[in-house]
């Protein structure tokens, strides 16, 4: 498995890979990239970038950055990133540069996976974001439990796999069944979770020992899926 | 010429006039009619077809007829008399002339009269005078028809120019179906607009949702049309055929088809655009001490057809953390039939939001604009933020407080738990003693872990020690705990205590026995919460804040170790109600309240090595290589070089002698010693540092390390 699929449609540059925010994609290096927008707190998931950096070392062998990346949504930077991460509990208004920029990133091959923090249906974050997502890239619909994003890399029959959130009734006290999903010809340009991925999925890759299931592998999935498609 | 028949020859030339005033009248009344008539059917977005000439003629010949009505009043007196109107001097001399009663001696006389006098120029002119209008009318309908019809003339010569055509047989072919080829634009009907007709369209660009119309002459025999995949009915009647299609939101490329004949026609849908707002006041973001006063909101929206309304909306959010509320409203809302420029100003109370400190506002202003296709299509402004600063916000850096994170997630919920006992169960009938314990207390080791996390989160309301319950290991054997805690274990208690003395100081007993009071009070605030004490505190009156807020939690803390001790026992049917008990208790604490077991947790490297099991194991032992055994003579020489760099920090000189000596007798048998010790006597005798020297002479002594393809016995331990 490569990136050179994904290298095709995306130039990424050579250049030295630096810590911190500022860290861009090297040759052939996936760097987790975690979605910074001037509404709302972006930053709500820290500890998810890290857990599924983990995952994507534990299970594959794809080159990986040991850490995640911050980026605007604003900035040209977007397009150095295969795959966006974003995530946070409050109204999502995206400024004119943010939306631009966003469909620019989706019709050119980006993948940005949205995943609703508050895990509410009714939710601020919900309506805004699906507003938002509308306007800038298309309406969203339900992804089939049969596409390939469920067996890019690890199999998963029955859908999205459900989170102890959705279990114990937080939030709107449903369990979601179906992802949401903006698709570019046979592409997801957009995917959307209302189930809380990044609550799930945000605690210290350490920790994942004490899991009989690692509940972080329907994220390598996506990220499988966001560099081979 | 006797005055009859003078009468008779300008009664044949009024004849002709007639006749030709009424030909005259007619054509003019057809061409009139005729142009009317194509403007109308123009206008309309219909086709000019036969049956405006047939109206056009039917007009004509009821022009006709009524112009050809005094061709019955042509009798000679009548002549005879508008003569006389011509030509006042014959004082009706003409008329008693031509009269057939006037014979006699005056007849003659009259005959005289009238032929002396002439009344042909004066005829001549009238006549002319009653052909001059018909010519003028005919002439202005001649011009208004060309007028009507000048559009069809200069699109045929611009379709013969232009026109892109799709030839694979005869150019005869061309012209038939498609010459006239025209199209009619309909918009839809909230954009408003006229119909707009295009002759011989190659391309149509068109609002989405608008209706076209192509029509041309003939009966549409054999026309078949396709709208890029979908088949498009024909539809003939008026010596026309039309064919309607409704503009959608991508491009179409239509193809008309007739035989070897083949005309496209593009349709490029032209989106109604969204409204453009703009939020003028507040113009940036804004952080306020206090949410007092009226907040001024203006802003402006712009349509490329037109709006139907704009407002401004806002959401309230409150909280932090995980934990937010949310609210929303809008305000100043006003509508307006249509227009494509709306202004729109309201006023914002911050009183009446009752903002606490730490909320935000989020305004913007959204227009919807009147598109009943696709829409309506909603424009929204930037978004402004107003903050309401939190207490102690200022005078000092903000720095949110970070606490460790939790770093046990992995405890499994209850209503997993849950799951797992109710799949036990149903499998009990087919397992083993042995094994059905061991799935049991695996879950009960898991119901226990919940349990004493459920216990920390109310311990810390309760402001103790946040592991205030009892320390015990969740993963030791269950045997002590298998009683109810919440019962009256005085006894147990002392006899525990009695045993955690042993061996502590004073000081660590006193701390137990803080401990020890504060998990008392817990547990008998848990009892009389639950109702499972000796008595019910009054909900009203007695029971403090506290153990209200955490009500649901103590019931659930007493029904999860209820069905732990179940679930050591095996007992997994007796141990689901407990659970279920203990789940439907933190529903309603999660209704009361948001609970969220996590900080905030600093930045994360992950070691990538470490995880792919590819990286340096630190504290591991490495294969080692053994050494042969020392030579005797080389164990004395390598003594002998030891004393004496012993001796060269006390006698220097002697060391030199001793060096020297060592460096003779090795010579033979260590040469490479001997080049070593060289060295360090070169060094030692011009007075430089000779310890660098001195440890490489001393390695050379000991012997270099041998290399070996296999372990020696020794380290064969694995």
């Amino acid at each position: 498995m490569s990136m050179t699929s994904r290298a095709g449609r995306f130039p990424i540059p050579i250049c030295p890979a630096s810590l911190g925010s500022r860290r861009f994609p090297t040759l052939g290096e996936f760097v987790f990239a975690t979605a910074q927008y001037e509404s709302g707190d972006w930053d709500s998931a820290p500890l998810v970038p890290s857990n599924l950096i983990d995952s994507v070392a534990r299970y594959t062998s794809l080159p990986v950055a040991p850490t995640g990346a911050i980026v605007s949504l604003a900035s040209d930077d977007l397009f150095r990133f295969p795959l966006v991460f974003l995530t946070g509990h409050l109204p999502v208004r995206f400024t004119d540069g943010e939306r631009a920029n966003v469909r620019r990133f989706a019709d050119r091959g980006g993948m940005l996976f949205v995943d609703d923090h508050n895990h509410d249906i009714d939710g601020a974050f919900h309506k805004t974001a699906i507003e938002e997502l509308s306007r800038a890239v298309g309406p969203l619909s339900q992804l089939p439990n049969t596409h390939s994003i469920y067996t890019a890399f690890f199999k998963f029959p029955d859908g999205p796999p459900n989170t102890s959130h959705e279990l114990n009734g937080w939030g709107d006290n449903l369990v979601h069944s179906h992802l949401l999903a903006t698709m570019r010809g046979d592409r997801i340009a957009v995917l959307y979770s209302n189930k809380d991925y990044s609550s799930e999925w945000g605690y210290h890759p350490d920790n994942k020992r004490f899991l009989a299931v690692d509940n972080t592998k329907f994220g390598v999935n996506i990220i499988v899926y966001a560099l081979t498609r | 010429m006797r005055p009859l028949e003078r009468v008779n020859r300008t009664r044949r030339a009024l004849a002709v006039t007639i006749v030709t005033r009424a030909a005259l009248g007619a054509a003019a009344a057809t061409l009139l009619a005729a142009a009317l008539l194509t403007a109308v059917t123009r206008a309309a977005g219909l086709a000019t077809s036969a049956a405006v000439w047939l109206v056009a003629s039917l007009a004509g010949a009821i022009a006709l007829a009524l112009l050809m009505r005094p061709w019955r009043r042509l009798t000679v007196p009548r002549v005879a008399l508008w003569i006389e109107e011509r030509a006042p001097v014959l004082q009706y001399a003409l008329v008693t002339a031509v009269d057939s009663l006037a014979v006699g001696p005056g007849a003659v006389f009259l005959e005289r009269e009238v032929e002396r006098l002439s009344w042909d120029r004066a005829a001549r002119a009238a006549m002319i005078r009653g052909l001059r209008w018909p010519v003028l009318a005919t002439a202005a309908g001649l011009a208004a028809l060309l007028l009507a019809m000048r559009v069809d003339a200069a699109a045929i010569i611009e379709h013969d120019r232009a026109t892109p055509r799709v030839i694979t047989a005869g150019a005869r072919d061309v012209a038939a179906p498609f010459a006239r080829l025209t199209a009619t634009v309909r918009p839809p009907a909230y954009a408003g607009g006229d119909a707009v007709r295009v002759e011989s369209p190659v391309s149509i660009e068109a609002l989405v949702g608008s209706m076209i119309i192509l029509e041309a002459a003939g009966n549409g025999e054999g026309v078949v049309a396709r709208a890029g995949e979908q088949s498009i009915s024909v539809q003939a009647g008026g010596g026309a055929w039309r064919v309607t299609l409704t503009v959608g939101s991508r491009p179409t490329l239509l193809r008309l088809r007739h035989g070897s004949v083949e005309r496209i026609v593009a349709v490029e849908p032209r989106p109604d655009s969204t409204p453009v707002v703009r939020l003028l006041l507040p113009a940036r973001d804004t952080v306020v001490r206090t949410a007092r006063g009226e907040l001024r909101l203006s802003a402006e929206a712009h349509d490329d057809i037109g709006l139907t309304s704009a407002a401004f909306e806002y959401i309230v959010s409150s909280g932090e953390g995980e934990s937010f509320k949310f609210k929303s409203g809008t305000l100043g809302t006003r509508h307006v039939d249509s227009g494509r420029e709306l202004a729109v100003d309201a006023m914002l109370g911050l009183g009446a939001l009752g903002l606490e400190p730490g909320d935000m506002v989020h305004l913007r202003a959204v227009a919807r604009d009147g598109n009943t296709v696709s829409g309506p299509g909603v424009g929204a402004s930037e978004t402004r933020v107003l903050r309401v600063a939190r207490a102690g916000e200022y005078d000092s850096i903000a720095v949110d407080g970070a606490p460790p994170p939790d770093t046990d997630k992995s405890l499994i919920s209850q209503r997993m738990l849950i799951l797992l006992t109710e799949a036990v169960e149903k499998r009990r009938p087919t397992l083993t003693r042995e094994t059905l314990l061991s799935e049991s207390r695996n879950i009960a080791r898991d119901q226990t872990r919940l349990r004493k996390r459920v216990g920390d989160i109310i311990f810390q309301r309760l402001g103790n020690n946040p592991t205030g319950e009892e320390g015990r290991n969740p993963d030791e054997a269950p045997a002590s705990d298998s009683a109810a805690p919440v019962a009256d274990s005085a006894a147990r208690d002392s006899v525990r205590r009695a045993k955690a003395r042993a061996g502590r100081s004073p000081r660590e007993i006193a701390a137990a026995d803080s401990a020890d009071s504060a998990r008392a009070a817990l547990l008998r605030a848990a009892s009389a919460a639950t109702g499972r004490g000796d008595e019910i505190l009054d909900f009203e009156g007695d029971e403090t804040p506290v153990v209200a807020i955490n009500r649901p939690l103590l019931e659930a803390y007493n029904a999860m170790w209820e069905a732990s001790r179940e679930l050591d026992q095996g007992q997994t049917g007796r141990a689901l109600p407990p659970m279920r008990r203990a789940l439907a208790a933190i529903q309603r604490a999660r209704q009361a309240e948001r609970v969220y077991l996590r900080g905030k947790a600093p930045a994360v490297v992950v070691d990538l090595a470490r995880v792919r099991l590819t990286g340096k194991e630190n504290g591991a032992a490495s294969t080692r290589v053994p050494r042969a055994p020392t030579d005797p003579a080389a164990a004395r020489r390598a003594e002998r070089l030891a004393a004496a760099i012993e001796l060269a920090a006390r006698s220097p000189a002697a060391a030199i002698d001793s060096l020297v000596l060592l460096r003779v007798e090795s010579v033979d048998a260590a040469p490479r010693l001997a080049a070593a010790l060289a060295d360090v006597l070169a060094a030692m005798r011009t007075g430089r540092d000779a310890t660098s020297l001195l440890a490489r002479a001393r390695r050379v002594a000991d012997g270099s390390v041998r290399a070996s393809g296999h372990l020696g016995l020794w380290s064969g331990v694995w």
